[in-house]
């Protein structure tokens, strides 16, 4: 399939189950519910090192938030309810109860729940003042600011982690301009999240490595360096590959997700240096969410 | 579907304890209540009309009827007119509307239900009954007009909201929850209280034991009044700051009072 003097490669991102929830971070101006988000989910790209996965998902209005006030909604990801449960109140209590101004409120009903204020609330040292209102707990937890305002806890989803889509350039320079326009395109989906440095991975990974204790490597078939030593799965005219993973609350999500980062790129088409598009995957016997691009695109 | 009817054949010559007649019992006709020392069956007092199980409309309510809405669970119940005593006493769900005023105990250890009365209320809404040991625990309850005395006394949580004045004694032993007040608050005001948030427009009728904490800007407020249409309609929307006296410290209690501008 060709679109626009672009290749989609006839291949699938593979995905694999995991367990998410949305916070709503906000503060008194969009500045400092940014930057609090931001902490938030600092260190989050890859489960793999980092335990989770998170980021920014969308801003919200002062209308939209549980105070009135502006908003940032984020998703953070881990492999099981039980890792989830372990880094979200460390995560909140460390960067978000610590940030000026701000609050911290469930972005998700039902499934298993995790701990926001029932965590946190022994900060307050007996001083914490709890309010149920229509069925809804929220801690007051007093600082030398003020007060920490959350809800006592968030509800979760089995969401997926790991769609992914390759970006196979002439230039390192076009590669990753088409990449950033990729991520704007794909930071609308509601509902979905790319948790590497801005969107984007220059280092996409392999499973294993020579190296005994590494669960993961160089995925040297896409490095440009190596076209003469290893088996590539690049062309010539291919000189840089960008990776955009993507973490979501549902297959259709991450679908929607990638098929507006590939229309994105293919609407910048061959003369603005995309070769290809190509997905990451284990050959389908790994995950069981494939996102099949040419499907995606049909 | 309106639901159940229950219309009075007359006027009553004894209090009526209204237990049992709820949304959704069976054979309302032939439920066996209590009319001053004696039981008769409620179809003896009422004539009953209509069908469905979600809604039961009391068309004409009375100063006698004791007890309406008691331990409701879901469901609708109507009044057209007064209830008297223990109106939705320890109900766990379902809302509770009387088109007029309640006697004593109204809403008194409710436990989840919500509860609207347009007029005033008799002492102790929303309070420990006799021998227990706490209040209101989670639900709401409204009130139109005003209230009697000892209102919210050993209230554990949900929220009350008096939109007229309250007789002293209000919020007494106060173990947790949220007591609005709309009004003037007559005297002895949250005496005893352990923790929990009094909404007030004034500090005048606070009891001794409360102390000033200055003025804040509390982002709870904001949460508040979002979450709860009562509170919002009563302080509306733009909440956002309030003078804050922490007490009842007389008892080392952790408490407060909320004092909202106008």
């Amino acid at each position: 399939m060709i679109l626009n003097g672009v290749e989609i490669r006839d291949s699938f991102a593979e995905a694999f189950p995991m367990v998410g929830t949305r916070l709503i971070i906000t503060a008194d101006t969009p500045k400092w519910a940014m930057i609090a988000a931001k902490t938030m989910t600092g260190f989050a790209t890859s489960v793999i090192g980092c335990g989770c996965e998170a980021g920014v998902e969308r801003e919200l209005a002062p209308e939209d938030t549980p105070d009135g006030r502006p908003g940032v909604a984020v998703l953070i990801f881990a492999m099981d309810i039980k890792g989830l449960k372990a880094v979200v109140p460390l995560r909140i209590g460390q960067c978000v109860l610590t940030s000026p101004t701000s609050a911290c409120y469930a972005g998700m009903e039902g499934g298993d729940v995790v701990s926001i204020g029932k965590a946190l609330r022994y900060f307050g040292d007996g001083w914490q003042i709890a309010k149920n209102v229509d069925g809804r707990r929220i801690w007051r937890v007093p600082v030398m600011e003020g007060e920490f305002v959350c809800d006592h806890e968030s509800g979760t989803v089995s969401g997926v982690g790991g769609g992914n889509i390759l970006i196979l350039g002439t230039s390192r320079a076009e590669t990753l301009a088409a990449a950033e326009v990729a991520v704007e395109a794909m930071e609308k989906v509601e509902g979905c999240i790319l948790p590497f440095p801005g969107g984007i991975v220059r280092s996409g990974s392999k499973v294993g490595s020579k190296y005994k204790g590494m669960f993961a490597s160089s995925n040297n078939a896409y490095c440009p360096t190596l076209r003469a030593q290893t088996e590539t799965k690049l062309p010539p005219e291919v000189a840089s590959v960008q990776e955009i993973v993507i973490d979501g609350v549902s297959f259709e999500a991450v679908s929607a997700c990638t098929k507006a980062g590939i229309e994105a790129l293919v609407a910048l088409g061959r003369d603005k240096g995309v070769v290809a598009i190509d997905a990451g995957n284990y050959g389908g016997n790994l995950g069981p969410y494939h996102f099949k691009l040419r499907e995606i695109m049909a | 579907m309106t639901g159940f009817v229950l219309t009075p054949r007359g006027a009553f010559d004894a209090r009526v304890d209204l237990t049992g007649a709820l949304p959704g019992a069976s054979d309302l006709e032939r439920l066996s209540i209590g009319y001053g020392f004696r039981r008769v069956a409620l179809g003896d007092l009422f004539s009953v009309s209509g069908s469905g199980a979600d809604r039961l409309t009391i068309a004409g309510g009375s100063p006698l009827l004791d007890r309406v809405a008691a331990g409701l669970t879901s469901g609708e119940l109507v009044v057209d007119g007064d209830v008297g005593a223990e109106l939705a006493k320890g109900a766990t769900g379902g809302s509770v509307v009387v088109n007029g005023s309640a006697g004593a105990y109204a809403a008194s250890e409710l436990a989840g239900a919500h509860v609207t009365i347009s007029g005033d209320v008799g002492e102790r809404l929303g309070a420990a009954g006799d021998g227990a040991r706490r209040g209101l625990s989670s639900g709401t309850v409204v009130v139109g007009g005003s209230a009697g005395l000892r209102a919210g006394e050993r209230q554990r949580g949900g929220v009350i909201v008096v939109k007229g004045d309250v007789a002293e004694g209000a919020a007494t032993d106060l173990i947790a929850g949220t007591f609005a007040v709309g009004g003037a608050l007559r005297g002895l005001a949250g005496r005893g209280m352990k923790r929990g948030t009094l909404l007030l427009r004034s500090a005048e009728g606070l009891s001794s034991g409360f102390a000033d904490a200055g003025e804040h800007d509390l982002v709870m407020l904001r949460v508040l009044v979002r979450r709860s249409e009562a509170l919002a309609e009563l302080f509306g929307e733009g909440l956002t700051r309030a003078r804050r006296f922490a007490g009842d410290l007389n008892v080392a209690g952790k408490g407060e009072a909320l004092i909202v501008s106008a």
